[in-house]
């Protein structure tokens, strides 16, 4: 595959409060047993793409020690292999802003593979997508950037970075940075886009002289207006998780409990979703437990009444607990009695007998990883 | 065995995610071996793919690792594996590749945790040639295995294999550990022997014992199984959900390794019903499941009961079908409104027996399987 992948892990970590306190947004849990960038990186591994350069900011270590040796994604290779790439800095403490600048970092890793193409990509959007068809597509179209896109309905209540309006025939008329989607089927960026190499590296380097951070506005709108360059949409049909606020972050969990389709578009079994396997036995439930419409991943152990609730590996739950329309991600332990409606429990939370947590569905209750109630 | 019939007896499923020779490798892992043969004569293919480079259980190793030992050509003679100590036998240029001062020998089909380091120590303690692990066994039980007679010491002078009236109740659990020097003297005089069957039970430990070596049983207390028959390995699922059974997978220091194949969490939809069972991850149990292990990848459908049953890797039950004390082998398919299996006490003794759909295999809408039936 001559296509190298870049993933942008630190990205928009202030969005999602307490819960990325303690890791890079890249390594939020998610779905009872992934983080985001398991999703992004089985695509590129899904698509053959060898290369993988992963920027990071701070607070990258769980995410270290969630990629290991990247054996799990097939990316453990002689040639290529998964790249983690630190912040550049020339001994002042400076890190960067936007993705343009971070993308400094990744300027030694480019340089050396030896793949044409590049897909650049954010973890927070979570969808399966085989990359190796819009390259193809990106190739025939003789384009100058390929911007793969899904088409969303109007809301004036959320901001996309990127929007891109088209004629009849494909040609982009009009590009829109930060801004809501103020029609339904609005061609909205998934934060992923090809481009010749070459190309990537030549913005990189002249943006880091002009001081400029961001790859949407400063290279992709400034070069379609005023610079020529040129665009093509890819348009992907599939499901598209987008998470970009602990509220939404909530309602996506939940959601692939409901939706059975998003389910099977989302873990399509001719290409499946890798993480790091951990050993687990499978999950027990016991004779007086009961479980309605749930995700449950391995090693766990219910005692109590479950419902609508996300469950991930190795998590402990005594009997006479309900937990309703909530997260609870790895090695928590809740105690006796307890009653829990809509809330995230971060990693390792032990919850003692008898609490009672309830948020609100736009407002869950987040407890901190490794905090005890 | 009707599971075995496309794979070899260790690669069969076992407890929801793993496979029989889970077992022996994370145990030689766990006690710190990080060189390990798998002997193996039959249906490679299957076993080949599942152990790969032997990451899945760390022994993907620069020196050493998982490898598989098939029978193979040699330049002046080719045969298959004539017994167990043939097959150690055959394979001596490659133990002496890593030139051991001991072999540790263990059997693909037990079911059972071990630290084998402590049986080295022992060994090692009591200047041993050949070390046999033993497991205290009930009296009546006791004709069933091979049996060891003991002095005080704990030096073995006589094994009987299934013996009518035993003099002991220390059951070989067919985990040898030699010192090497011993073991290849005594496979290449077992070699040499025309009239010999080539198995360590039957051959090279008597040979030992009637030199007089230093033989030694290593008692070993805690769970342990064969799981060479359908209703054994039955039992040894059902163990899995018993908590007095003394089979726990759950311990942090002592895991189990298994390979694993990126399913997503499973699906537990409204309306289900699940006491008592271990659910792999893959799954969508939608149905009433009841002191049964649920594996890898499965569909259990509305309305469908499955009843202390073991059912393996990626298996599908649609709907209205029921499973009672039933083994369903990997791949399979049961169609609606099928009845497998039944209950013991509404058959009579010689009538009832653990139902098995084998791999791969596909029950039609509406069919009966009955308790005991091999399919």
């Amino acid at each position: 595959m001559n296509l190298a992948g870049i993933i942008f892990s630190n990205l928009y970590d202030e969005r999602f409060g307490v819960l990325t306190h303690k890791r890079t947004v890249a390594s939020l849990p998610f779905g009872g047993r992934y983080r985001f960038v398991d999703f992004v990186l089985s695509n590129m591994s899904n698509s053959g793409i060898t290369s993988v350069g992963i920027i990071t900011k701070h607070n990258y270590n769980s995410l270290m020690d969630h990629l290991g040796s990247s054996a799990e994604w097939d990316l453990n290779r002689k040639n290529g292999g998964v790249h983690l790439l630190a912040p550049f800095s020339t001994g002042m403490s400076y890190v960067y802003q936007g993705k343009l600048e971070a993308l400094y970092s990744a300027f030694a890793f480019l340089e050396k593979t030896p793949e044409d193409y590049v897909v650049l990509s954010d973890s927070t959007i979570l969808c399966n997508i085989d990359y190796g068809e819009a390259l193809e597509e990106h190739i025939a179209s003789g384009k100058d950037v390929t911007v793969i896109a899904k088409r969303a309905a109007k809301n004036p209540n959320v901001n996309y970075e990127l929007i891109v309006d088209m004629a009849k025939d494909g040609t982009v008329t009009d590009v829109t940075v930060d801004y809501p989607a103020m029609r339904d089927g609005a061609m909205v960026s998934m934060g992923m886009y090809i481009m010749e190499k070459k190309l990537l590296l030549s913005a990189v380097k002249e943006s880091v002289c002009k001081g400029r951070h961001l790859l949407e506005r400063d290279f992709i709108q400034e070069g379609f207006y005023h610079n020529g360059l040129t665009l093509n949409v890819h348009e992907f049909t599939k499901h598209v998780i987008r998470n970009d606020s602990v509220a939404s972050y909530f309602a996506n969990n939940l959601a692939l409990i409901r939706d059975e389709a998003l389910r099977r578009d989302l873990f399509d079994r001719s290409r499946p979703i890798y993480t790091k396997v951990r050993d687990e036995v499978p999950s027990y439930y016991s004779e007086h437990s009961s479980t309605k419409d749930c995700l449950v991943a391995d090693g766990c152990r219910i005692h109590g009444d479950l419902e609508g609730s996300v469950l991930f590996r190795d998590v402990y739950v005594g009997s006479g607990t309900v937990i309703k329309n909530s997260i609870i991600m790895q090695g928590t332990v809740i105690g006796k009695g307890c009653h829990i409606e809509n809330a995230i429990l971060d990693k390792n939370v032990t919850v003692s007998d008898g609490v009672r947590l309830i948020g609100a569905p736009s407002a869950p209750c987040i407890v901190e990883k490794g905090e005890s109630v | 065995m009707v599971l075995t019939e496309e794979t070899a007896k260790p690669a069969v499923a076992f407890g929801g995610k793993y496979r029989i020779i889970d077992f022996p490798l994370s145990n030689c892992v766990n006690s710190g071996i990080d060189t390990v043969g798998i002997l193996t004569q039959y249906q490679p293919l299957e076993l080949n793919a599942y152990v790969g480079t032997g990451r899945p259980w760390g022994l993907n190793r620069n020196f050493g690792g998982a490898h598989i030992l098939p029978p193979y050509a040699k330049s002046n003679k080719s045969e298959w594996y004539k017994g167990t100590a043939n097959a150690v036998y055959q394979n001596i240029p490659f133990i002496e590749n890593y030139a051991p001062e001991y072999v540790l020998i263990l059997s693909g089909d037990h079911i059972y945790k071990m630290d084998y380091s402590k049986m080295l120590d022992y060994h090692k303690k009591k200047g041993s040639d050949c070390t046999i692990a033993v497991l205290e066994v009930p009296l009546s039980e006791a004709s069933r295995f091979g049996i060891m007679n003991t002095n005080e010491d704990g030096s073995i002078f006589e094994f009987e294999e299934k013996p009518k009236h035993p003099k002991s109740t220390k059951a070989s659990m067919g985990i040898y550990i030699f010192s090497w020097s011993v073991l290849r003297e005594y496979l290449m005089r077992d070699e040499e022997d025309p009239t010999s069957s080539n198995d360590f039970g039957k051959n090279v430990i008597p040979a030992l014992l009637a030199d007089g070596k230093q033989v030694f049983a290593y008692p070993f207390e805690g769970y342990w199984k064969d799981v060479g028959t359908i209703q054994s390995l039955w039992e040894a699922n059902m163990d899995l959900l018993d908590p007095k059974s003394g089979l726990n997978l759950r311990d942090q220091k002592h895991k189990i390794y298994a390979r694993n194949y990126a399913q997503p969490s499973s699906y537990i939809a409204n309306g289900s019903t699940i006491k008592n069972s271990y659910v792999a991850e893959g799954c969508t149990v939608r149905g009433y499941v009841e002191n049964s292990i649920i594996s890898t990848a499965c569909v259990i459908e509305e309305g469908v009961t499955v009843l202390n049953s073991v059912i393996m890797p990626n298996t599908t039950v649609k709907k209205g079908s029921t499973v009672k004390f039933a083994i369903l082998g990997e791949n399979a398919t049961v169609g609606r409104n099928v009845h497998i299996g039944g209950e013991k006490e509404y058959y009579a003794e010689d009538a009832w027996g653990i139902a098995v759909i084998g791999k791969g295999k596909e029950i039609p809408d509406n069919a009966t399987v009955a308790p005991g039936e091999i399919i």
